[in-house]
């Protein structure tokens, strides 16, 4: 093997190798667990990844219609990848929403609910996500994360009795 | 030792038994790096190859190469050290006494093969033996043991090992991709191995530069 096509090959292998090296801590780090989850990190990486902007809107109408399971099942197909801040946003609302009780509300949902609005503020710039939608009360991840905290946590209020009159968020 | 090999092929090959051997299939795949122990053992591991001459590090980094072979050579190192730790991992069942057995067991293995400074073929036998009874102790017996799929029987039998045992052998039930997926990144280790650069090819390599002199 002449000398010049030796650097070549020692270059692109160092290359190759570091680039492969890369990729594997960072399938370490991230623990995707799908395809779609990798190659929707990958793609997010470069700025590149983009949701089922058809089934986002599916899900907007299911969680208008109080349909939250039909709402995450849509969103969760319109972000694969689980890379898209707001959708996750919505996804944790839908949790809320349907655990949310008069009397109590269902810890498991809430939990799903708060594991959601974490990953959420994660992928959101700077961890701040702001939702402007007209008749919505939360309208922030971090208030849906204190309402969802407050669920799970058992207070005082939690047996005063004007707690059934209040609304839903 | 052809330049392919040493800046890409074996790279690559460590580095996905590092992916393999990290991989824990099941309803969620995940992936789990090595240990702090095993990171230990690699090192032990990797002392024992270049003590044998399974692994020359000169051949590959040294002060005649250029930067760019050396950079090459490091990143085998680096990678071959990466991959064993992994190995170590895939190998060790995941909690209670069984672990603590097999990190013991192969601890004491490796400091008893550094003892006894055998040479490249005897080194790489040793290790086709030790990892081959790690992978039958830990995926066909201990995975027999704690598989709640059995029929009534074997249940039966599961539960009064558990009682005898006091519980402390029985492991969470494997995925059956997981032994597969095992045996595949042990025959590539192994086989990684015996690719490396080894002394005694160095050896014959200057022996016949001599003969050639005279």
């Amino acid at each position: 093997m002449s000398r010049s096509r030796e650097t070549v090959v020692r270059a692109a292998g160092l290359t190759i190798t570091i680039v492969y090296a890369v990729l594997i801590g960072w399938l370490f780090v991230r623990q995707p667990a799908s395809f779609a989850e990798v190659t929707g990190g990958l793609s997010s990486t470069v700025g590149a990844y983009r949701i089922d902007q058809q089934a986002f809107e599916d899900g907007l109408r299911y969680f208008r219609n109080d349909q939250f399971a039909e709402a995450r099942a849509a969103f969760e197909r319109a972000d694969t990848a689980r890379r898209d801040a707001l959708t996750q946003f919505y996804i944790a609302y839908a949790f809320y929403r349907q655990g949310w009780g008069r009397f109590y509300s269902d810890d498991q949902l809430y939990r799903q609910g708060l594991e959601t609005i974490n990953l959420a503020i994660a992928l959101a710039p700077e961890g701040r996500l702001v939702v402007e939608e007209p008749g919505q009360e939360i309208r922030t991840a971090d208030e849906l994360k204190a309402e969802l905290e407050r669920g799970l946590q058992v207070e005082a209020s939690d047996f005063d009795p004007a707690r059934v009159f209040r609304q839903r968020k | 030792m052809t330049a392919a090999r040493e800046a890409l092929h074996l790279p690559i090959l460590f580095l996905t038994i590092t992916l393999a051997a990290g991989l824990r299939p099941g309803a969620a795949v995940m992936l789990t790096p090595p240990s702090l122990f095993s990171l230990i053992l690699a090192v032990l591991l990797v002392a024992v190859l270049v003590q044998s001459g399974t692994f020359a590090p000169r051949r590959v980094i040294n002060e005649s190469r250029p930067a760019l072979a050396n950079l090459n050579g490091g990143m085998l190192a680096a990678t071959l050290i990466v991959a064993s730790a992994q190995m170590f991992s895939l190998l060790m069942p995941d909690a209670g006494l069984p672990r603590t057995l097999f990190s013991v067991y192969f601890l004491v293995l490796m400091i008893n093969t550094m003892a006894a400074s055998p040479d490249r073929v005897r080194v790489l036998r040793s290790l086709a033996v030790t990892f081959g009874a790690g992978f039958v102790l830990k995926f066909v017996v201990l995975d027999a043991l704690s598989d709640p799929a059995g029929g009534r029987l074997a249940r039966v039998l599961q539960v009064l090992f558990e009682g005898v045992t006091l519980g402390v052998l029985t492991q969470d039930a494997q995925h059956p991709a997981a032994g597969y997926i095992a045996f595949i990144a042990i025959v590539a280790f192994l086989a990684a191995l015996s690719l490396l650069p080894s002394a005694a090819r160095a050896q014959s390599a200057s022996s016949a530069i001599v003969v050639r002199d005279a």
